[in-house]
C-alpha cells in the first residue's frame, strides 16, 4: 500500500503549551462546560478545559472556528439552548465567547499536516492527483508535494515565500479561475490559506501519531439477537392442530396460535386461492383459459402443480424482479437536478435481474453479482462476452441506481459525491444487512452497536470504485461491454448516419461566419445534424460499478459527516460488532490484476452460510410479500429500534432452510405457498379478531390490495391489451394535455409496468396514485394508502375508459346480444370466478339501464354514429369499467 | 375555525380520507395520537399547544430574490462600487467564471408604513401593508444551487425524498374540511418550478399528506371529472352499478375497515368535484375584490388569481396552500434591472391585496404567510455574455418575511454584513424558519415526529433549531 504523507507515522513535533482562555471566557467555560467536557472521560470526546483542546475538538469536530463565532459549533449549541443541558447562558456570557472567537481568532499552536490535508483533498487533487497530474504535480503525499512538478518543488518547509503551492494560491492562480466551474472546485477560504502558510512556516510538520483506536462493545451489544448466527430449531410437536400441518411452517405458526387457543381460519375457496397465487407469484390475474383449466383440474395436487407452473413462468421473474428493484431503488433517471437526466442504459440492470430471477439464481451468487459482479471474473479480457457474462457485470447496477446529480458542475462537490456513496450504503444497509448503518455517518449509531468508524469503513469498501476525490461523472461511468451482434448491429445502423453527420458538419463549417445571409442555411444544417444525431442508436454500454484500478484515495472518518472535517484514516472493513460471530474475516484480495477485490470480499463475507443477517433478511422479505407482514415487521431494520420477530424460531428455521436449499428463492416460495398457513381464507373469526387483532400470529390471511403494478398489469391483462414482450429499453411515457402521465403504447402494445420508463420526475399517474414510491434512495416497504385520488383515477382517467371500451368492443364482437355471456366472461377476466345467477341478473339489468341512458344521451347530442350500436358499446364499456374499479377486482382475498 | 377534535356526528357528516384499514370509528376518535398506530387520516388533530395560526399560505419566490435590491438596503455598496470581491465571496459562487464587481442596487429605497420600513421602490403596494410584516434579514442557506436549496427550503435537507413543509403540517394537524385536500398547491400555468412535483411530496410520510395540485385554469384537479360531460341520470346509473358491486363485496367481508375507507374515498371523490370547483370559482368574488388583486391587469392577473384562490381555500379550512410562480422569475443572473421590475410588477399588488383581504375578513390573525425564495443573491455583479449585469446566487445571507398568524408586524430581525453578503447578526437558518412556522401553528418542532426505520424523523431533522421568538406576538 502506498504510504501517504499523512500516514507517515513519525514522531509529532511537541505541541506548544496550550493557549488559555481570556479571563471572562475562562470563568464561563469552567463553571458551565468543563464539568462534563474535561479529562479522560470527556463527553463526546470533547475537552473544553483549555482553548487548545477545545480547538482540537471532539467527535463532532472543533468546538470553534477561529475568527467566526457564527461558524462555531460551541456558539451554535449555546445559542440553540442545547448546551449546557437544561440551562441557558446569559447573553453577556455568550457575547464574551463570541467576542473572543471573532476578535482574538485563537488559533492552535501546532499546525500539522492534518490541518492542511482537507485543503489539498478538496481543492487540488482533482487535477493534481491520481488520474490527472497537471504540470507533473501530485499533491496527495508529502513526498510528492516536496518533489513538485515541472515548475519545481511544491513547497519548501519553513519558507512560505519560496513555496510554489502557497504562492500560486495566494496569487489567485490556483485553483485556476477558468476551471473552477467545470471541475467543481472553489478556491480555499482565507482561513485555509492562513493555515497553509502557518504550516509551511512551522516547517510543514507531519500529523501527530494517533494510535489506532478500536471500538469496543459490551456483552449486551454483542449478544443482540440478529447478530447471532441462526441455529436451526427443532420443529414443534403439536396437539390438536397437528392435522393442519403440511410443512414445518405450519408447526411453528400453529404452535403460537395454539398457545392462544386459536387455530387457522378455514381454507380459502379454491378459485380465491388460485387468484392469490397468481397475483403473488406473477403479479398478474389468471386469464380466462387459466381459470377454466384450473377449475377442470381435479387432481389432488392441482394446487401444488399450479404453484410449480407459476414459478416456471416468465411472469414470475418479472414480478419478483420488480420487488428486488424496489430494494435497489431502481430508476431510469439521475434525479437530484431539475433536468432529471435519463439513464439510457439502466434497463440492462433491470433485465439482468429478471433473467436471474427466471433461472432462480441462488441468492448467494445473485448477491455477489449485485455487489461485485465486475470482480468475479476479469471481464476486460473477455472479448466475446455471452449474455451471462454481461449480466454478471451489469448486476452491479444495484450500486448505480441511487439519485446522482454529480454530472452537473453545480452539484458535483466532494460533499455531494459523498451523498451518492451514503445512499449506496443505505441501500446495502436496508436491503442486505437489515441495519440502519446510515445513522452512523455523522456520529456513532444511537441505538445499535454501529460506530461511526464502521460507516467509513463500509464507505472504504466502495472507495476503490466510488472515489469522491477522484470522481467519474455518472454519465461517463459506463462500460463498453456488449454482445458482439448487438455492437455490430449498432455500428451497422450508425455507420451511414455518422457519415451523413460528417458530411453535414463539413457543409456547416464551410458556411461564411457571421454572415446574415447564410443564417437560414446554417440553421437548416444545424437542425439536420440534430435530426441525424437523434437517429443514432446508443452504444450498447452498461451502467455498472467497477473498480477504478490503482490505489484509491484514503478514507477519513468525517466528523459530523462533513466533507471538510477529516478525522482518522480508515481501511475497508465490515461492521466491527460482527467480527468473529463465527464468520470468516473480511480480507480483500485482488481476484485479478487491476481490481482491489474490496467489494468481492464483502460479498463473500455476506454470503457465508452462517451469516447472521443475510439469509434472515432475505427470507423475511419473501415472507412479507406472501403473508403481508414480515416475521420481523421492520424488514429493513433488524436492529434495536426495529421490531422483534413475531416467530423467531420460524425465522431461523427458514433462514437455515434457505441456505440448505442452496439459497433457492423458488424453493422458498414453494415452501411458503404450499403451507396451510398460506391457504387460509382472508376472513377473521370473532375469536381471532379478539385474540389476534393485528394478525401477528397469522390466524388468517390478510385481505390485500393490489399494488400499483399488479393493478396496472392486471387491468391490461383483463381487457386483453397486455403485450407479453419482454426485456429491452424502457417504454417512454408522455404527459397528456390534462396532465396525466401515461406510457406511450406503440401499436397498441401495452407492456407490463416493470418495462415502463421510471423517470423520477414523471411517474406514471396510475402507478403513482396507487403508491408507487419515489425512490429515495430505495424503498423497503411501500406505503399503502386509500385516498380519493385513486377513485378519481379509476373512475375518470381517460386511460381506464379506453381500456374498458376496448374490451367492450371485443365482447360485443364475440357475444353480440348475449349480455349474460358477456357478464360471465367479464367476471372470469376480472374476478377470476363465475358470477352467481343473481349477480348475472343484476349486471344484465345494469347494462340495459346504461344502454337506455346512453341512447337518450346520444340522441340529445345528435351524435352522428349509429346511436343503438354506440349506446350498447358504451353501456358494456361502463360495465367493464365498473368491474375494473370495483373493490373485488383490486382486493385480493 | 377550530382544529379541536370535531364531534362524531359532524365528522361523519363530512367523511374522510383514510388509510391502512382505517375504520371510520377509530378515525373519529383520533386526536393527537400521531404516528402511534400506523393508521393515518386527515381528521383534525390537536396541536401541541394553542398556536395562533390555523393555516399557512406559502408564497414561494422561485429563483432567489435579491435582498440587496429589495429589502436589505446597503449604502456601503455604493462606496465599494466597482471593487473586486474578496476571496471569501469568490469561494461561494456558482458561476465562478462570470465573477463581476461590487454592484449597488440600481433601484432606490423608500420608507413605508408607520414603522418606516426601508424597502425597494419597486413594491409600493407591499409598502402599504408593511406594518403587518416581519422581515428576517439574516436568513442563510447551505448550497448555492437551486435544486438542493429548494429541497432544503421545502423539506429541511438539501436532498430529495423528504416530506415537504405542507406534508408535515397536515400530518400534524389534519384538516377541518374533508371535502377538499388538506394541502393544496397552486402552481403557475406557465410551468412547474424547479424540482417539479417533488416540492410538495410527502416523502416517506403516507401519501395522504402529499400536496394536491390545483390548477388555476381549467379543471382544478387531474381527473376530477370524467373525460366527457354526461347527464346526471347516466352518471347515476354508472355510480349505482359500482356501489352495488362494492356493497355486496363488503357485505361478504364484515369487519374489514379498509373496505369502509375505500367506499368513503369514492364518495369523497364525488363530493370533491363540487367543493373544488366552487372553491376556485372566482366569478363569485366582487368586482372590487377582483380589482384589488389585480385580476383586470395583464401583469398581475395570473398571480392575482392564485392569491385570491389561496384566500378562498384558507377560508374553507384548507390547512396549507403553496403558491408557485412561473419558472425562475427571481433568478436574475443577467439583466437585473429589467427582470427585477418584471417580477415585482407581477407579484406586488396581488400579495398586498392578499394581506389586506385576509385582514379585513378577520383571517390574518389565523393565517400565517411565508414569503421567500430558496436563497438570495450576491452583492457583486455577474457578467454573462449577451446581457447586462445580473447577480449570482447568494445563500450566505438573504431576506424572507412572515406575516399574520401570530407574527409581529412592522419589524426587522437580524442583519447581514456591510455589503449584504452574509448574515451576521441573529442568524436564522432554514431550520429555524421551519421551527418558527411550526410554532405559529402550535406545533413543537422537536415533538412533531414520524417513525421511519424505527427512528424519529423531524422536519428539522437533527439540526439545532430555534424558534425566532423575536418576531412573534
Amino acid at each position: 500500500m502506498q504510504t501517504l504523507g499523512l500516514m507517515a507515522f513519525v514522531c509529532a513535533a511537541a505541541l506548544l503549551p496550550a493557549a488559555d482562555y481570556p479571563a471572562a471566557v475562562a470563568t464561563v467555560m469552567k463553571s458551565n462546560c468543563a464539568g462534563c467536557h474535561s479529562g479522560a472521560k470527556a463527553q463526546a470526546g470533547l475537552d473544553l478545559s483549555t482553548s487548545e483542546r477545545a480547538l482540537q475538538g471532539g467527535k463532532t469536530g472543533p468546538a470553534f472556528k477561529p475568527g467566526s463565532a457564527e461558524g462555531s459549533l460551541l456558539v451554535a449549541k449555546i445559542v440553540a439552548g442545547s448546551m449546557p443541558p437544561g440551562r441557558k447562558l446569559p447573553p453577556e456570557q455568550i457575547a464574551a465567547i463570541r467576542k473572543w472567537i471573532d476578535d482574538e481568532k485563537p488559533t492552535r499552536a501546532g499546525v500539522t499536516e492534518a490541518d492542511v490535508v482537507p485543503l489539498f483533498q478538496m481543492r487540488c487533487v482533482t487535477c493534481h492527483g491520481k488520474r490527472v497530474q497537471e504540470g507533473g504535480l501530485d499533491l496527495r503525499t508529502q513526498a510528492s508535494r516536496l518533489k513538485g512538478g515541472k515548475s519545481g518543488p511544491g513547497l519548501v518547509p519553513g519558507k512560505p515565500e519560496e513555496s510554489l503551492i502557497l504562492k500560486r494560491i495566494q496569487a489567485g492562480e490556483m485553483p485556476p479561475p477558468k476551471k473552477l466551474f467545470e471541475a467543481f472546485v472553489r478556491p480555499p477560504s482565507s482561513d485555509e490559506v492562513e493555515t497553509l502558510k502557518a504550516w509551511i512556516t512551522a516547517g510543514a510538520p507531519p500529523a501527530p501519531v494517533v494510535p489506532p483506536v478500536e471500538d469496543t462493545f459490551t456483552e449486551t451489544e454483542r449478544s443482540w439477537w440478529s447478530f447471532q448466527a441462526p441455529v436451526r430449531p427443532a420443529v414443534p410437536v403439536l396437539g390438536r392442530y397437528g392435522t393442519a400441518v403440511r410443512n414445518p411452517i405450519d408447526s411453528f405458526v400453529l404452535a403460537k396460535l395454539e398457545a392462544k387457543g386459536l387455530g387457522y381460519a378455514a381454507e380459502a375457496g379454491r378459485l380465491a386461492l388460485m387468484r392469490r397465487a397468481y397475483l403473488d407469484l406473477t403479479g398478474l390475474l389468471p386469464t380466462v383459459a387459466q381459470v377454466r383449466a384450473y377449475e377442470a383440474d381435479t387432481r389432488a395436487d392441482a394446487y401444488e402443480r399450479l404453484v410449480d407452473e407459476l414459478l416456471g413462468s416468465a411472469a414470475y421473474a418479472e414480478r419478483w424482479a420488480r420487488i428486488w428493484l424496489d430494494s435497489a431503488g431502481y430508476a431510469d433517471s439521475e434525479g437530484i437536478i431539475h433536468e432529471d437526466r435519463l439513464r439510457p442504459q439502466a434497463w440492462r440492470y433491470r433485465d439482468a435481474v429478471v433473467r436471474a430471477m427466471e433461472r432462480d439464481e441462488p441468492y448467494d451468487r445473485f448477491l455477489t453479482a449485485q455487489i461485485a459482479g465486475d470482480e468475479v471474473a476479469d471481464f476486460r479480457k473477455n472479448r466475446a462476452p455471452a449474455q451471462a457474462d454481461i449480466d454478471l457485470v451489469a448486476s452491479t447496477g444495484f450500486l448505480r441506481i441511487v439519485p446522482d446529480g454529480t454530472y452537473s458542475p453545480a452539484n458535483g462537490s466532494v460533499a455531494e459525491r459523498m451523498n451518492v456513496i451514503a445512499d449506496e450504503i443505505e441501500v446495502i444497509g436496508s436491503t442486505v444487512l437489515g441495519l440502519t448503518v446510515g445513522c452512523a455517518r455523522c456520529h456513532n449509531h444511537k441505538y445499535d452497536p454501529i460506530r461511526q468508524r464502521d460507516y467509513y469503513r463500509l464507505s472504504a469498501i466502495l472507495q476503490a470504485s466510488y472515489d469522491p476525490y477522484d470522481w467519474v461523472k455518472p454519465t461517463e461511468r459506463n462500460l463498453d461491454f456488449a454482445l458482439a451482434e448487438e455492437r455490430a448491429a449498432a455500428e451497422k445502423h450508425n455507420a451511414p448516419i455518422d457519415a451523413e453527420i460528417k458530411k453535414l458538419e463539413k457543409l456547416l463549417e464551410a458556411q461564411p461566419k457571421e454572415d446574415e445571409k447564410a443564417k437560414p442555411e446554417v440553421d437548416r444544417l444545424t437542425r439536420a445534424i440534430a435530426d441525424q444525431k437523434a437517429k443514432l442508436k446508443p452504444k450498447p454500454e452498461i451502467r455498472a460499478l467497477y473498480d477504478m484500478g490503482g490505489e484509491p484515495s484514503p478514507v477519513f472518518l468525517l466528523k459530523r459527516g462533513e466533507a471538510q472535517q477529516l478525522g482518522e484514516r480508515l481501511d475497508p472493513q465490515v461492521p466491527a460488532v460482527l467480527h468473529g460471530a463465527g464468520l470468516q474475516a473480511y480480507k480483500p484480495q485482488p481476484p485479478y490484476e487491476g481490481t482491489s477485490g474490496r467489494r468481492l470480499a464483502f460479498a463473500r463475507w455476506l454470503t457465508q452460510p452462517q451469516h447472521p443477517l443475510t439469509a434472515r433478511v432475505m427470507v423475511n422479505r419473501l415472507w412479507k410479500h406472501h403473508f403481508g407482514r414480515g416475521i420481523v415487521e421492520t424488514v429493513s431494520n433488524f436492529g434495536k429500534t426495529g421490531s422483534l420477530p413475531s416467530h423467531p424460531e420460524l425465522l431461523d428455521w427458514l433462514a437455515t432452510e434457505f441456505v440448505q436449499q442452496g439459497w433457492s428463492l423458488k424453493k422458498m416460495h414453494r415452501l411458503m405457498m404450499t403451507s396451510t398457513a398460506y391457504r387460509q381464507a382472508a376472513i377473521a373469526s370473532a375469536e381471532a379478531q379478539a385474540a389476534d387483532p393485528e394478525n401477528r400470529l397469522l390466524s388468517r390471511m390478510p385481505l390485500r390490495r393490489m399494488d400499483a403494478e399488479q393493478l396496472h398489469d392486471s387491468m391490461l391483462l383483463a381487457t386483453g391489451r397486455l403485450s407479453r414482450e419482454r426485456f429491452g429499453p424502457a417504454v417512454p411515457v408522455e404527459t397528456r394535455p390534462g396532465g396525466e402521465v401515461v406510457e406511450k403504447a406503440s401499436k397498441d402494445q401495452w407492456r407490463r409496468a416493470i418495462y415502463l420508463l421510471q423517470r423520477r420526475t414523471t411517474p406514471v399517474t396510475m402507478l403513482e396514485a396507487f403508491d408507487l414510491p419515489p425512490m429515495s434512495p430505495n424503498c423497503s416497504e411501500r406505503p399503502h394508502s386509500t385516498v380519493s385520488t385513486q377513485a378519481l383515477e379509476m373512475r375518470n382517467s381517460p386511460v381506464v375508459t379506453e381500456h374498458a371500451r376496448y374490451l367492450a368492443g371485443r365482447l360485443l364482437d364475440e357475444y353480440g346480444n348475449d349480455t349474460a355471456r358477456m357478464v360471465e366472461d367479464t367476471y372470469l377476466r376480472t374476478l377470476s370466478r363465475r358470477p352467481s345467477a343473481e349477480e348475472t341478473a343484476r349486471a344484465v339489468q345494469a347494462v340495459e339501464r346504461l344502454e337506455r341512458e346512453w341512447r337518450q344521451h346520444l340522441e340529445e347530442q345528435k351524435a352522428t354514429a349509429p346511436h343503438a350500436i354506440t349506446a350498447r358499446w358504451h353501456a358494456v364499456g361502463d360495465f367493464v369499467h365498473a368491474m375494473l374499479s370495483s373493490a373485488e377486482f383490486i382486493y385480493v382475498d | 375555525m377550530s382544529i379541536e377534535r370535531t364531534t362524531r356526528r359532524g365528522f361523519f357528516g363530512r367523511m374522510m380520507d383514510g388509510v391502512q384499514g382505517a375504520a371510520l370509528a377509530s378515525l373519529a376518535l383520533a386526536d393527537a395520537a400521531r404516528a402511534s398506530s400506523g393508521t393515518y387520516d386527515l381528521s383534525p388533530k390537536k396541536p401541541h399547544f394553542d398556536g395562533k395560526a390555523k393555516a399557512v399560505i406559502h408564497l414561494f419566490m422561485n429563483g432567489g430574490p435579491s435582498q440587496v435590491d429589495l429589502f436589505d438596503p446597503k449604502p456601503a455598496l455604493v462606496k465599494h462600487a466597482g471593487s473586486a470581491p474578496s476571496r471569501d465571496i469568490v469561494n461561494q459562487i456558482e458561476f465562478a467564471d462570470q465573477i463581476g464587481v461590487m454592484m449597488p442596487s440600481p433601484f432606490g429605497f423608500k420608507r413605508y408604513g408607520k414603522c418606516g420600513m426601508e424597502m425597494t421602490e419597486l413594491m409600493p403596494h407591499l409598502g402599504t401593508v408593511v406594518d403587518e410584516i416581519a422581515f428576517i434579514r439574516s436568513m442563510y442557506g447551505e448550497h448555492f444551487n437551486h435544486e438542493p436549496s429548494l429541497y432544503l427550503m421545502h423539506s429541511g435537507r438539501t436532498l430529495p425524498g423528504r416530506p415537504s413543509l405542507g406534508a408535515w403540517v397536515t400530518y400534524g394537524l389534519g384538516s377541518v374540511n374533508q371535502n377538499l385536500p388538506a394541502y393544496v398547491v397552486l402552481d403557475d400555468p406557465k410551468g412547474l418550478p424547479i424540482n417539479l412535483t417533488q416540492n410538495w411530496q410527502s416523502g416517506w410520510l403516507p401519501p395522504i399528506f402529499q400536496g394536491t395540485r390545483f390548477r388555476s385554469e381549467g379543471l382544478p384537479l387531474l381527473n376530477l371529472k370524467p373525460p366527457e360531460e354526461l347527464p346526471s341520470p347516466l352518471v347515476e346509473a354508472q355510480r349505482d352499478l359500482l356501489r352495488s358491486l362494492d356493497e355486496a363485496h363488503r357485505a361478504r367481508r364484515p369487519g374489514v375497515g379498509e373496505l369502509d375507507a375505500r367506499i368513503a374515498s369514492y364518495e369523497l371523490a364525488a363530493r370533491m368535484q363540487m367543493a373544488a370547483t366552487d372553491a376556485l370559482d372566482l366569478s363569485k368574488e366582487s368586482d372590487a375584490t377582483r380589482e384589488m388583486y389585480g385580476l383586470n391587469e395583464e401583469a398581475t392577473q395570473s398571480y392575482g388569481r392564485r392569491c385570491l384562490m389561496a384566500r378562498r381555500l384558507v377560508e374553507r379550512g384548507v390547512r396549507f396552500v403553496q403558491i408557485f410562480i412561473e419558472g425562475q422569475i427571481w433568478d436574475n443572473h443577467s439583466d437585473l434591472e429589467k427582470s427585477l421590475k418584471y417580477s415585482c410588477a407581477k407579484t406586488d399588488r396581488p400579495i398586498a391585496a392578499l394581506i389586506r383581504d385576509l385582514k379585513q375578513r378577520g383571517l390574518l390573525d389565523s393565517t400565517l404567510l411565508l414569503w421567500g425564495g430558496e436563497f438570495g443573491r450576491m452583492p457583486i455583479s455577474q457578467i454573462r455574455a449577451g446581457g447586462t449585469a445580473g447577480r449570482d446566487h447568494g445563500p450566505g445571507g438573504f431576506t424572507t418575511w412572515m406575516a399574520g398568524g401570530g407574527v409581529k408586524g412592522g419589524v426587522v430581525h437580524g442583519a447581514t454584513d456591510e455589503i449584504g453578503h452574509k448574515a451576521v447578526q441573529d442568524r436564522v437558518s432554514v431550520h429555524d424558519f421551519h421551527a418558527t412556522m411550526l410554532h405559529c401553528l402550535g406545533l413543537r418542532f422537536r415533538d412533531l415526529a414520524f417513525t421511519r426505520h424505527s427512528l424519529q424523523e423531524r422536519l428539522t431533522d437533527q439540526y439545532p433549531a430555534r424558534v425566532v421568538n423575536e418576531i412573534l406576538v
